[in-house]
């Protein structure tokens, strides 16, 4: 039988469709973990609510934007500062968030008169700023304020601002993934052929599903300028409001993270006839596939290949130095939603690791297909963990690593499992070709740490080993490698710096004459 | 001269200092044994509550949430407390109280939670759980009402409300911590034993500074059991340290009990150290011992070295939880600091009639504003645009870009502290609490120094 | 290396670890993307002419080429087959993906009228 039922939901029989272990010779047809279903209450599950899908993941990366809650101050206060999705405006979005403040009087007599004087106080505090979005809540939600009429009447007063709402309530679907749906199709609906771009490149884009976590985005950014590629918005990280309302313009839609984005690049191909090209900006391979694919489109591959062969010759010797070191170690790739298929097979591929397991807390059954179909035999793929899911599949599959969120981190580190943060990453960037060899940096000091190695001595009973004053990783890790490998004069470990975005906004691209048109 | 209490002028806010009644609540919640909550509401609430407490404290623990969705918005949810309940009880078998604290949505569709309390104990407790201990605790806690400082004294108070019975009257006292770290209660402990009291400390999270064993079965949570809430109701006193967070639940077993109780002061710096001390011996008629004079002593020792030469006249703005920040500002009008900006995250009406207040307002010999209902904008604007010059920030993490971009020196303390290691382990109470809060202040204003440049060679010869 | 069916195995196993494009989440979408992701594929491969007139052609064809490219150098074999053989391998590798990952998808989501 393929669905895997644990020990600690045997009471929840409803539970058991949303687990399953890849057998020998099976495939996605013999069984598929349920996903996108009411969350068990009680179950002490992981997600999150469909407000922070709209406004922490999706919304909130968008840089040049007032970004106002209208609520209690909980919710903004709770999703402010969790995340790591810089920009190069100095991480105003990160720095600064605005909630309305309801109170119980607004409750009982409506909340749209303070919304209102919320949203010219934030304008006059930030009078720079001439973009906004506003946020449903639960709280306002329910009392029935009516955002879209505030908004627009203060659009009527100020004629200079312009102001997005998307209507998510916490409680609007099972998880965060609701608010990914709902601010996508709000955006498309509202913003997208509001504002004409000015085009510069033969070559047009929008980046979409890539949230610039640690500096994601700036990383293929830099690839695309050395394309000459004109990146007409990225949705959302580093991304600029109005550029985000002339995503009509571009000639194809990149899409990094389908489970958060697939909507909009939906509807744009629909609406607009924009072609979708999924990619992964993950792993060598896969990242130089998807750069070939988009020069292909193109017809500038071969700027593509120029990238591929400079950056696969100064990365791939210091990628394939952690290979060799983590062969066989098993992993658990516990994230949210796109990297358990993002990363299930490169991890493997690229770094020599076994992916034991996937989960996902918010993923669909689709997402589930792909993460499945990148495993191999033997993997444990569950829906909507909890925490005792979590722990007995620890118990049962003995991870060397765990990559998860912050909190559920902290649940690894007590069982001596090393975690990395999934969501935020430890020393990302990840993306791109430096950013897979941090993350295979991060992955290998994880593991080989040597203060990890001594939370499994009991100096009460054990014998405590003496003579050794200090360990380091590679005397760890280096114990059964061949000769050849540590004789390689090719191998070598990271050398890439602490902060590897930084220079990128200080570099100049070639110019890329465009082509004349006679129309 | 004067010292203003005024709340923002502003209706909206601007980086906001707290999060909602919810999470006070479930901060409670932690601190006790055999106890997870329940969060009535979106998954939100409790998903980013967990996150927050874990990011100060870098443990995990578990609270539920009954996962509302749209159809519960619509039709009422109290189903999912029921199926809830039933689940945790389930599958966690050592657990024995489950809080059910609600939030603004399930308070706005007008679950009747008290109901369905009463419903569960009379059918489910009764029939799938007969013979099993289980307490069902309903804990309102709107978002729109207060903030995470009331939430935490409503739901001390309901604990304690529902397990207080009075007995025959013990030697021991309750000492309500109020919203504060392990490495307080450690601090708090030590002065208890010293002073040879016995006490129920509530809430005892000293454990929240837990090992990771060799076994690799150490679990996180709180150590106040139901034996300790439920001798509450006979105890000689109740000391609530804070009046915002503990006051409500001293005043309920005076008044229910006739329990003495004494709210305040926040035992913070020597003077309201000495107080705090002299409260104990009052209450249980037990000495102060040479050991603590002692300890005073090396505090004062130590603060010796730093008031006149560094602290004099720093101009401090101080923002967070209210009984502690206002703690830190008597503490650092002390040291000879001038706190000129105190800013307090909620619009409780009360706060200007506390007496401390009351008191600053009266004898501060310098210009100084107390903004309640305050957002990091009351702060941060002072600075930008009206010409406030500050030589330190003293509060919490979520501010930490305050005194970045401004290139004011900061010294975390408060919740949450995620962006320094193991703020949590160290005391900010007790003589131990005003010896740490000193040292690192002046650490830090050294740090400036020489970040800066500004006269950092006065260093040469300390 | 025989057997067609394992040759389509081995074709189906690279999609199905590699590519994205086979899952698009809409049946609709599915049946749209590996129709023309794998009629283009196999006109690659026998060296047919491929449309390349519309936007979503050449989105098509860069997936197409792309998975190509990676047949052949994975699979000696292809080489070596007559494009007769290499029609009936992609038909057959389509009704494999097209089962795989429609008609007998368990994924209850394909046929939600909306995105």
């Amino acid at each position: 039988m393929p669905y895997h039922e644990f020990e600690c939901s045997k009471c929840i029989p409803e539970r058991k469709k949303h687990a399953v272990i890849k057998g020998p010779g099976e495939d996605l047809t013999h069984a598929l973990p349920l996903g996108y279903l009411n969350t068990i209450p009680g179950s002490i599950s992981e997600r999150g609510c469909a407000y922070c899908g709209a406004k922490h993941v999706i919304g909130t990366p968008m840089k040049d934007v007032i970004h106002l809650s209208h609520g209690p101050t909980g919710c903004t206060y709770d999703t402010w500062q969790t995340k790591r999705y810089i920009s190069d405006n100095d991480n105003f979005q990160l720095k600064y968030t605005f909630a309305s403040d309801v109170k119980e009087k607004h409750i009982v007599f409506g909340a749209e008169k303070v919304l209102k004087q919320n949203i010219i106080e934030a304008f006059k505090a930030f009078p720079d700023m001439k973009r906004m979005t506003i946020y449903q809540t639960c709280a306002t939600a329910l009392i029935g304020d009516d955002v879209d009429a505030i908004a627009e009447e203060v659009m009527e007063e100020m004629p200079e601002v312009d102001i997005f709402v998307c209507n998510s309530p916490g409680f609007a679907g099972p998880s965060q993934s609701g608010g990914h749906h709902k601010i996508n199709i709000a955006w498309i609906k509202k913003k997208v052929g509001t504002v004409e771009p000015k085009i510069t490149s033969d070559y047009v884009i929008n980046y979409v599903g890539e949230y610039n976590i640690q500096g994601d985005q700036e990383v293929m950014l830099d690839y695309f300028n050395r394309m000459g590629i004109q990146v007409l918005s990225t949705f959302t990280g580093n991304g600029s409001y109005d550029e985000l309302r002339a995503m009509h313009r571009a000639h194809l839609n990149v899409l990094e993270c389908a489970r958060s984005a697939e909507y909009i690049c939906n509807e744009l191909k629909v609406k607009y006839g924009i072609p979708r090209l999924d990619i992964d900006g993950f792993g060598f391979e896969p990242l130089s596939t998807s750069l070939r694919k988009i020069g292909l489109f193109f017809g500038i591959e071969e700027r593509a290949q120029a990238i591929i062969d400079e950056e696969t010759a100064r990365w791939k010797p210091e990628l394939d130095w952690y290979k060799e070191r983590l062969k066989g170690k098993r992993v658990c790739l516990w994230p949210g939603g796109s990297k358990l298929w993002h990363w299930a097979n490169v991890l493997h591929e690229e770094m020599g690791v076994d992916i034991v397991s996937v989960y996902t807390k918010f993923g669909h059954q689709g997402d589930m297909e792909k993460g499945i179909a990148r495993c191999e035999v033997g993997a444990l793929a569950f829906d909507d963990p909890n925490e005792l899911e979590g722990l007995e599949a620890i118990d049962m599959l003995k991870p060397d690593i765990i990559f998860t969120g912050k909190r559920p981190g902290e649940v690894a580190k007590k069982v001596r499992v090393p975690y990395l943060n999934a969501h935020a990453y430890h020393n990302g960037p990840y993306k791109g070709y430096e950013g897979w060899v941090r993350f295979a940096r991060d992955i290998y000091n994880a593991i080989y740490s040597p203060i990890h190695q001594l939370s499994h001595l009991d100096i009460s009973k054990d014998e405590i080993p003496t003579g050794a004053g200090f360990q380091t990783a590679t005397m760890i890790s280096d114990v059964n490698l061949s000769e050849e490998v540590l004789s390689s004069s090719t191998l070598r470990q990271y050398t890439g710096k602490y902060d590897s975005v930084s220079d990128l906004r200080k570099k100049t691209y070639p110019e890329f004459k465009k082509k004349e048109r006679s129309e | 001269m004067s010292c203003e209490i005024k709340q923002k002028g502003r209706v909206g806010t601007i980086n906001p200092i707290f999060t909602c009644q919810p999470a006070g609540a479930q901060y409670v919640s932690i601190g006790v044994k055999d106890c997870i909550g329940i969060v009535h509401g979106g998954q939100g609430c409790v998903m980013f509550v967990r996150l927050l407490i874990s990011q100060h404290l870098k443990e995990s623990f578990e609270i539920a949430s009954s996962s509302l969705h749209e159809d519960g918005a619509v039709f009422g949810a109290l189903n999912r407390v029921e199926e809830a309940v039933d689940v945790l009880l389930m599958r966690y078998p050592h657990v024995k109280i489950i809080p059910i604290i609600t939030t603004c949505s399930t308070e706005v569709i007008g679950d009747d939670v008290d109901g369905v309390v009463i419903k569960l104990n009379e059918g489910l407790l009764k029939e799938k759980y007969a013979g099993r201990e289980v307490h069902l605790i309903p804990i309102h806690t709107p978002s729109f009402v207060g903030s995470m400082v009331s939430g935490y004294d409503v739901a001390v108070r309901d604990f304690v409300r529902y397990f207080a019975k009075k007995d025959k009257t013990s030697e021991k006292i309750n000492l309500i911590t109020g919203w504060v770290n392990p490495g307080d209660v450690t601090a708090l402990k030590h002065l208890l034993s010293e002073m040879q009291i016995e006490a129920n400390v509530l809430f005892e999270i000293e454990s929240f500074d837990s090992p990771l064993m060799p076994d690799g079965n150490s679990v996180s949570f709180g150590n106040t059991t139901i034996d300790d809430l439920t001798a509450t109701g006979s105890a000689l006193g109740t000391i609530a340290l804070n009046r915002y967070e503990g006051g409500k639940a001293a005043e309920f077993l005076q008044k229910e009990f006739d329990i003495p109780a004494v709210i305040g002061p926040t035992p913070i710096g020597i003077r309201n150290t000495d107080t705090f001390l002299r409260n104990l011996k009052k209450m249980t008629g037990k000495p102060i011992p040479e050991s603590l004079v002692r300890e005073r002593g090396i505090a004062l020792d130590a603060l010796t070295d730093l008031t006149h030469l560094f602290f004099a006249d720093k101009k401090v703005a101080i923002y967070g939880n209210p009984d502690l920040v206002i703690g830190l500002a008597e503490f650092c009008l002390d040291l000879e600091m001038k706190p000129v900006l105190l800013l307090l995250g909620d619009d409780n009406l009360s706060y200007p009639n506390d007496s401390r207040i009351q008191a600053l307002k009266e004898k501060v010999d310098f210009d100084m504003e107390i903004i309640t209902n305050a957002d990091f904008w009351e702060l941060e604007n002072r600075i930008k645009n009206e010409g406030l010059e500050l030589d330190l920030i003293l509060g919490h993490s979520k501010g930490r870009f305050v005194a970045i971009d401004n290139n004011i020196p900061m010294v975390r303390v408060g919740f949450p502290t995620y962006d320094r290691a193991g703020l949590y382990r160290h005391p900010v109470v007790g003589y131990a609490g005003a010896i740490w809060l000193a040292e690192e202040m002046a650490n830090t204003l050294f740090t400036d120094m020489e970040h800066k440049h500004n006269k950092e060679w006065i260093l040469n010869v300390w | 290396m025989e057997n067609l069916h394992e040759k389509i195995a081995l074709l189906e196993d690279y999609i199905m670890k590699k590519c994205l494009w086979q899952f698009h989440s809409r049946a609709w979408d599915r049946k749209d993307q590996n129709e023309n992701i794998l009629r283009k594929a196999t006109q690659i491969l026998c060296g047919d002419a491929v449309e390349l007139e519309t936007p979503a052609d050449r989105c098509y064809w860069v997936d197409a080429l792309s998975l190509t490219e990676a047949f052949q150098e994975r699979y000696e074999w292809l080489a070596a087959m007559s494009k007769e053989e290499i029609k009936q391998l992609m038909q057959g590798l389509k009704e494999r993906i097209d089962f795989v990952t429609i008609t007998g998808s368990l994924n209850a989501e394909l046929t939600d009228p909306r995105y």
